[in-house]
């Protein structure tokens, strides 16, 4: 059976924690980039939460938005590689193969939701702190550049483990570790071919948007509008 | 090999991360047998406690095979052994269900933190010089041994003072135990945000004194004081879950959530209502609504409740709290007070709650029981409970209460007894993750104190402001390493008790502060070996926790060994769900607090400030922060980097204000700031928020570390060093939100350094990169 990777994010669930931030940086041995650096607009957080302000004092409102690469049917980012780093697998993710990537940053200047990330430098860690690196995700290094993946180690994973158990990935089996983490429930990954769901059956949500969607990117991170106080709908 | 060698060589070390296979002969270090029997590649997950707030989330560990530089033996080499690479909560435990906060999930870089203290160290240099040398385990014990037993000798056992973070579980146990047998008065539990007047407040008002637990998926309205509930208050991990299904979780019905402060915190950012409020009048507030409620009947059910009673005038309708009047002190529109009234009481399940700010008042307890009062008024679901209800307390053997109250009046009390210079003033002290240089106000000396008392022993991790001041650093286990435990206080309505052994093994020379606290006891002999009889720290654990099985729930065991092996692989046991007789019931009176019941009502009181409102014109609001909590979390680099997600700052202080304050000023975004209380400046760059009300200023704690590794020392800015040391007037408890400051453009963003993730570079001049 073949898989389309999504995801839905509940605007009226999250809640701005940013769990999903760290959770993301432990999962995928992002380099911290340091203060400098920082300062040079040169930190990498896979996935951000954004926040809009409107208002002003007494009645000032924020919106969360966690943003994170959205991995795009119609991705603008793989045209325009060179080498065929930024490429489109069969089960929809945009994939980004390091060792093909020779660093043009065309890929981050297409992309319209910011979401792509060059290693600048070469990123180090102070030992200890690499032993807690994951074994299980490239190390990336100067000159490549790098985004959210939908956690496909997590993908991987666990089609070798259904492959050994002689059965189909169901939805539930796993999930990527922003989703994991969110202890509202706002992010929910899963499989579009599955009709049955949760990623499914939240995308048919009457709340249902795409971040730019008007740009034609197609991309595969739904969000569902917050929700105001009279409202009662559901899903 | 050379171009894939990413781990960089540390300047500490000096020595390079063994890549053993590459056949280097000069790079050869000698390979320990490993300690345990691992796959390569194949993870284990075992259980955990994150010990890095009070709320006592469960962890599962991601544990794998690695190769990792080790010192055994004064040799240093390279050893296989299971190392943690991940965090995630434990679908086990009912209070964080299988999710985990960000601070949560950063505490794996305690473990492999570069700035852990290594091994035993005694002090060479001056006080706070940081000249240390390392001393072998059995010359720092022996040392440590022979001061206490000559204070034994000496009859001065009751010089010695032990000052600790709050400890749930066991090790708060061993230490009061380990104190009252050698004959030293009970140790001073200390936080800089404690809270003590909440505790308080719960007993008086519904005779519960610990935090609520709110089951906030069943709510149909909740209208918050303060409370950071969905960031850094009570059990933020367990209120989160809860949140997401009051908001999407039920068909047909979204709860509404409306925060009072007067600062939009992560929290309130996600209300449908904010209102700002006038510092310390929330009680205030919340009255008003309560008199709407009362005199147009709006309740379902009567006004008689133990919390109204202890509010004057409730019986009578509470006749000077009308909505005019209370808007008069508050700043919130009589409008505005009456419409909450009325759909607070037409929603189908309410709650009000208090936390934070409000609390921080010296008249903290009593806005607190006027919430409360105002809580029992409209949370009145029967079936099966109220929103807001209590943990019931699983009262193992003789365990001590699940959070010992943070005493500020206990440093306040150490600084003063060192100056007194009592026949019991401190000779000795033993600290344990506890930072009061940096956090307690200056007006307790309590730097000048601590710098007095001969003989300074630390147990804790890592070099910071206080433990930079010991003669002898005996290093405890960081907490993965350790066997952990604690009682859940709040956020789930079964009893949970968490224990876990340790997840991987100690990376370094240290040893677990249990465990050498139970090797004192033994090396001292008579009353205080008596007390502590255990040989190793598990065993105090399994005698604790053994008796749980009695009372059945989570874990179903035949023998007691079948219970001890099932709680450690499960990581947390919990009573069945809703067998506990007092599980939120808030009116049943409690036999624990007699008291309460004969108490009078509290009079109305105003908030009191420090400096006058001509020469420190605004309210000070420090904040706990998202990332460093209470600043002891401030050496981790994730949280660090880490943006703040209203303003997106990273690595960096800052000052709140509101722009239109700012136009007035001619302070610009950016720009740097001075804030001066009468205690003291600091200065932070200044970031325009439109969610703060213009006559309040607020920063963020936890930067400002003069010492505190790598990543935390000498950045930002510390506004607790500017507190005053004002007090809630019946608990004593340090009324952090009471200081009146005054702020002047000082610089440009130029001198500022504030670092944002959104909009590229910062303003201040970077060098030229090298090529």
């Amino acid at each position: 059976m073949s898989h389309k990777w999504a995801m839905v994010v509940d605007l009226d669930r999250c809640t701005g924690c940013e769990a999903c931030v760290v959770a993301c940086h432990a999962e995928n041995n992002i380099p911290t980039a340091g203060e400098d650096q920082a300062s040079r607009g040169r930190a990498m957080h896979w996935i951000r939460v954004e926040r809009s302000w409107e208002g002003d004092f007494p009645n000032p409102q924020i919106r969360f938005q966690p943003v994170l690469c959205q991995q795009c049917d119609d991705a603008p980012c793989e045209p325009v590689c060179p080498t065929y780093a930024s490429y489109h697998t069969s089960d929809g993710l945009n994939g980004q193969a390091y060792n093909r990537c020779i660093g043009t940053r065309f890929c981050a200047n297409a992309c319209p939701y910011n979401v792509r990330f060059f290693n600048f430098y070469n990123p180090t860690w102070d030992l200890p702190l690499n032993l807690q690196l994951n074994p299980d995700v490239s190390l990336r290094s100067v000159g490549v550049m790098e985004k959210c993946t939908f956690c496909v180690q997590r993908i991987k994973s666990a089609e070798i483990q259904a492959e050994a158990e002689k059965r189909e990935m169901k939805d539930g089996d796993f999930t990527t570790a922003c989703a994991q983490s969110c202890a509202s429930k706002a992010l929910v990954f899963g499989d579009l071919n599955d009709p049955n769901s949760e990623v499914s059956r939240l995308e048919r949500s009457n709340r249902a948007t795409k971040l730019l969607g008007e740009l034609g990117t197609k991309p595969n991170v739904t969000y569902l509008e917050r929700g105001t106080w009279q409202d009662a709908t559901s899903v | 090999m050379e171009r894939r060698n990413f781990i960089k060589i540390s300047a500490l070390t000096g020595m390079i991360a063994t890549l053993d296979a590459c056949g280097r002969p000069d790079q050869k270090l000698i390979r320990f047998v490993p300690e345990e029997d691992l796959i390569p590649g194949i993870a284990t997950w075992k259980p955990s406690v994150c010990t890095l707030c009070s709320a006592g989330c469960g962890l599962l560990v991601r544990v794998m095979e690695g190769d990792a530089e080790v010192v055994r033996h004064g040799q240093r080499g390279v050893m296989q052994m299971g190392l943690a690479k991940k965090l995630e909560g434990n679908p086990k435990s009912p209070i964080n269900q299988g999710k985990l906060c960000a601070r949560g999930h950063a505490g794996l870089q305690v473990l492999y933190n570069p700035d852990r203290i290594t091994h035993p160290i005694k002090r060479t240099g001056a006080r706070g010089s940081g000249e240390f040398q390392a001393i072998s385990w059995d010359d720092a014990l022996k040392e440590l041994s022979a001061h206490l037993a000559a204070m034994q000798a000496a009859k001065t056992t009751g010089s010695l003072s032990f000052l600790a973070r709050p400890l749930s579980g066991q090790r708060h146990e061993l230490i009061e135990r380990f104190l009252k047998a050698f004959g030293a008065p009970p140790a001073v539990w200390y936080q800089p945000f404690d809270e003590a007047v909440l505790r308080q407040a719960n007993l008086l008002s519904f005779g519960h004194g610990a935090l609520p637990t709110l089951d906030l998926g069943r709510a149909d309205y909740v209208l918050s004081f303060g409370a950071d509930f969905l960031g850094t208050w009570n059990s933020p991990v367990a209120q989160s879950v809860g949140y997401g299904a009051m908001r999407r979780g039920r068909a047909g019905r979204r709860g509404k959530f409306v925060q009072v402060e007067a600062r939009m915190s992560q929290t309130g950012a996600n209300c449908d209502e904010w209102i700002a409020c006038r510092p310390g009048t929330e009680g205030l507030l919340a009255l008003g609504i309560a008199h709407v409620i009362l005199n147009q009947k709006l309740a379902s059910q009567g006004p008689g409740s133990k919390a109204g009673s202890l509010i004057p005038g409730w019986s009578a309708g509470l006749p000077e709290s009308t909505p005019e009047a209370v808007e008069k002190q508050t700043g919130v529109s009589a409008a505005v007070i009456t419409r909450i009234a009325h759909e607070l009481t037409k929603s189908g399940s309410a709650t009000a709650l208090i936390g934070g700010a409000p609390l921080a008042h010296t008249n903290g307890l009593f806005n607190a029981l006027a919430v409360n009062a105002l809580e029992a008024l409209v949370d009145t679901v029967r079936d099966p409970g109220p929103i807001l209800g209590f943990t019931p307390e699983p009262a193992i053997g003789n365990a001590a209460k699940s959070t010992a109250p943070a005493g500020f009046s206990g440093i306040n009390s150490l600084a003063q007894s060192v100056f007194d210079g009592q026949p019991h003033a401190p000779q000795v002290l033993f600290l344990y993750e506890a930072n009061p240089i940096f956090s307690a106000p200056p007006g307790t000396r309590i730097r000048e104190a601590i710098a007095k008392i001969p003989y300074i022993v630390s147990f804790g991790n890592f070099i910071d402001e206080t433990s930079a001041q010991a003669d002898l650093i005996l290093p405890d286990h960081a907490p993965l390493e350790s066997w952990l435990d604690s009682m859940g206080e709040s956020g789930s309505l079964q009893s949970v008790a968490n224990l876990a052994p340790p997840a991987v093994a100690p990376l370094h020379d240290t040893r677990a502060m249990p465990d050498v606290l139970l090797g004192l006891a033994k090396e001292l002999g008579g009353d205080v070996a008596k007390a502590l009889p255990f040989a190793a720290y598990d065993a105090m654990l399994r005698m604790a926790y053994v008796p749980l099985r009695a009372r059945g729930g989570s874990i179903d065991a035949k023998t007691d060994d079948d219970f001890w092996s099932a709680l450690q692989a499960q990581g947390v046991w919990s009573s069945t769900p809703g067998t506990a007789s007092t599980a939120g019931s808030k009116s049943a009176a409690s036999t624990s607090a007699p008291a309460a019941a004969k108490r009078a009502p509290m009079a109305l009181t105003a908030p009191e400030f420090t400096g006058t409102a001509d020469d420190f014109p605004f309210y000070f609001l420090p904040y706990v922060s998202q990332s460093f909590g209470d600043g002891s979390l401030a050496n981790l680099p994730w949280l660090q980097e880490l943006p703040d997600v209203l303003t997106t700052a990273m690595w960096s202080s800052w000052v709140e204000i509101n722009p239109k304050t700012g136009a007035r000023l001619g302070i610009q975004q950016g720009d740097l700031v001075e804030i001066g209380s009468q205690q003291g400046n600091v200065r932070a760059p200044a970031v325009l928020s439109p969610g703060i009300a213009p006559d309040v200023v607020a920063m963020p704690v936890g930067q400002g570390h003069e010492n505190f590794g790598r990543f935390a020392s000498g950045r930002g800015a510390n506004p607790l060093s500017i507190l005053a040391t004002v007090t809630e007037h019946e608990t004593g408890s340090l009324a952090w939100a009471a200081t009146r400051v005054k702020i002047a453009r000082v610089g440009g963003p130029e001198q500022a350094r504030l670092t944002l993730f959104s909009g590229g570079r910062s303003g201040f001049p970077h060098e030229e990169e090298p090529r």
